[in-house]
């Protein structure tokens, strides 16, 4: 951007708006997230409140957690959903492993067996996808597909599609807890995102993560060894989904049938962050600020006293906007 | 890629190759699972159930997957299809229920279809979104129009009399002893078939699906095919809808979502059998069958519904992995 602008300084002063205006569409985006910010705390009432604006936070964190590890697989893989890769069983993977906590949980398990045996549950199938497409070179999409079936199956097979109840003091302080006048669940996002930032954007695993999912055979000529980082991609998304599910049994206090029916949110949360990025592409950063994004458009509509049955619409109006606005400034 | 090509030509070649095997492993594990079902299930391999499972399970799926198939071969994708179904279906029944005819019922159902199309085609080309999250963004929009005119989600049930026989002409009746939803399909078969693989416009959809840009700067209309392409889905998708509402005699929000990750499934399972890993007509339909087959025969040899998707989703991997693997091993 700065490149641009010097080059166009001099010239003339015509060029110069043309690079202002490029720059304004460029940060449609932002402009579109930070407009829709100000509208609701114009118009809905509360909605500037801390405690609000903590509830949102919380409420995202699930959504964000999993949103990161299809993020993950995006930036090893290439958002080409065709063709790249798309890990469709994150959303089954965290039912599965909610059900594996809270059925060890009921057969009287600690702590210190059931949440290692969640993670690896997560990772377990993490490294099912990785063999899919990696070693047996599956398309992504297909691949992750029968993992997903694998998964959710596995959930009803365990639960029998009913609602297991946990309560533990750990669930109780990750649901109610807070430290320094931050709830804990806001904590869990803080530092996990901290965290993935530095792994992703400022670590050499990041930076050949993302050469392995922009073009594989030159990071693969550059000395790469590809498919490690391909499967590492799908086991971190795996475990993410393993943390998550403790998440949401904090949360409700119960494992419970039906999130799986998160995929798609997961997907337009992961897609989306895209276009916060200056190069388009899938970023940790981007990809919270979707979630965010997504999570102040549901409590707004709530707060307004807007009917449920539109928030889907118009959730969908507005990504479809964002996103829209964006693809014109890429071809600019 | 050379250096191994030229190694590859220093190995002995087997009487069959690798890769040509790798290409019938679909077919081949289809027959494998079919044979196996019909030894170990009873009741497998009867008229009445082959009827069941193909009027039943491969009817409607294979209509959708026909539409997901030019989408993929397209090189796009449509999340929306099961928007296409429902606002089709429910369209379809309130015009029932308001005392229409069937024909305008069939009529107002493929329009509504039609819109949802002409809604992706318009995302698509003029916002130039790419085809996932514009159909993503379409899908939303859809439950919201299907909470808002159903107050959020009460199905419509025409059990009554009156409607019947709108609906036995329909779902019930037989045209030259076969009954209609099976014609039905085999229209929309040979349709596609005849559009993909038998026209001009087949070879621009390859083309798009190829290479995108190299098909515009040969001077295929994108836009237009696209248009077509995605408006050709949600009417295959319609016609899946009318059938099913026309079935069980009622609409029921957001039942055409369960198609969508099946009609995916069977399309991608279909590229195994073609060299170059393209979707096509045949293949999607083996597809169809294959995932059909597997839910029946699990079903018959007394798996519950939990352990069936268990089942079907380490055969559907064994499957692609003998099938993708082979391939990747012949390369």
């Amino acid at each position: 951007m700065s490149v641009q602008s010097e080059i166009s300084a001099p010239s003339a002063r015509r060029l110069d708006s043309k690079a202002l205006a490029k720059l304004s569409i460029r940060l449609g985006a932002f402009v579109a997230f930070g407009g829709i910010l100000l509208y609701f705390a114009l118009t809905a009432r509360g909605f500037t409140s801390p405690y609000n604006l903590m509830t949102v936070v919380e409420q995202s964190a699930i959504l964000g957690f999993l949103a990161f590890g299809m993020t993950i697989v995006f930036a090893g893989t290439g958002t080409d959903v065709q063709r790249g890769g798309i890990d469709l069983s994150m959303a089954a993977n965290a039912g599965l492993c909610a059900a594996v906590y809270a059925i060890m949980m009921r057969e009287g398990y600690g702590n210190a067996l059931a949440i290692p045996v969640t993670l690896c549950t997560g990772m377990a199938i993490g490294l099912l996808n990785g063999i899919a497409v990696v070693t047996l070179q599956i398309i992504p999409l297909l691949g992750t597909l029968a993992v997903m079936n694998i998964a959710a199956g596995l959930e009803l097979t365990l639960t029998e599609n009913t609602v297991v109840p946990v309560k533990t003091p750990l669930t109780k302080v990750i649901a109610f807890g807070s430290f320094m006048g931050i709830s804990t669940l806001a904590w869990c996002l803080i530092v996990v995102s901290a965290l993935l930032v530095w792994l992703m954007h400022f670590h050499r695993i990041g930076l050949r993560l993302y050469a392995v999912g922009g073009h594989l055979e030159a990071a693969r000529a550059a000395g790469i060894n590809t498919g490690r980082y391909i499967y590492g991609a799908y086991i971190a998304a795996g475990l993410l989904a393993g943390i998550t599910s403790i998440l949401i049994i904090s949360r409700l206090s119960s494992s419970t049938p039906g999130t799986g029916l998160m995929l798609l949110p997961i997907l337009a949360a992961a897609l989306l962050g895209t276009v916060f990025s200056r190069r388009f592409i899938p970023t940790i950063g981007g990809t919270l600020l979707a979630t965010l994004f997504i999570g102040f458009l549901a409590n707004g509509f709530q707060l307004l006293g807007i009917s449920s049955y539109w928030v889907a619409g118009v959730q969908g109006a507005l990504i479809l906007l964002v996103v829209a606005v964006t693809s014109f400034a890429k071809r600019n | 890629m050379s250096i191994k090509a030229s190694a590859q030509n220093t190995k002995p070649r087997m009487p069959v190759s690798l890769e040509t095997f790798s290409n019938y492993a679909i077919i081949a594990a289809f027959v494998i699972i079919f044979i196996a079902f019909s030894i170990i299930a009873d009741g497998f391999l009867t008229g009445e159930n082959m009827l069941n499972l193909v009027s039943n399970k491969v009817v409607l799926l294979a209509i959708v997957a026909l539409g997901m198939t030019i989408v993929i071969g397209a090189g796009g994708i449509d999340l929306s299809v099961g928007v296409s179904i429902d606002l089709s279906s429910m369209v379809f029944i309130m015009l029932i229920a308001a005392g229409y005819a069937g024909a305008i019922g069939i009529i107002g159902g493929l329009a509504a279809a039609c819109c949802v199309g002409i809604a992706n085609a318009i995302l698509i080309n003029k916002l130039k979104i790419n085809p996932f999250l514009a159909t993503l963004g379409v899908l939303f929009i859809g439950q919201s129009i299907q909470r808002l005119s159903t107050q959020g989600g009460v199905p419509i049930y025409l059990t009554r009399s009156e409607f019947s026989a709108t609906f036995e002409a329909i779902a019930r009746s037989n045209f030259l002893g076969v009954p209609t939803p099976i014609v039905v399909m085999i229209l929309c078969i040979l349709v596609v078939y005849l559009a993909l693989h038998r026209s001009v416009f087949g070879r621009y959809v390859a083309a798009l699906g190829a290479q995108a840009e190299v098909a515009r700067y040969s001077g295929i209309r994108v836009p237009f095919n696209l248009s077509i392409v995605f408006t050709a889905c949600a009417m295959l998708s319609g016609i899946t809808g009318i059938l099913l509402s026309s079935t069980v005699r009622s609409y029921v929000p957001f039942s055409g979502d369960a198609f969508l990750l099946d009609a995916i499934g069977a399309t991608f399972i279909g590229t195994a059998i073609s060299a170059e890993r393209r979707p096509s007509v045949i293949g999607t339909l083996i597809g169809v069958f294959l995932l059909a087959v597997m839910r029946n025969g699990l079903l018959l040899i007394g798996w519950n519904f939990f352990w069936q998707q268990v089942g079907i989703g380490v055969l559907v991997f064994c499957v692609l992995g003998l099938s993708f693997g082979l391939k990747k091993r012949s390369e």
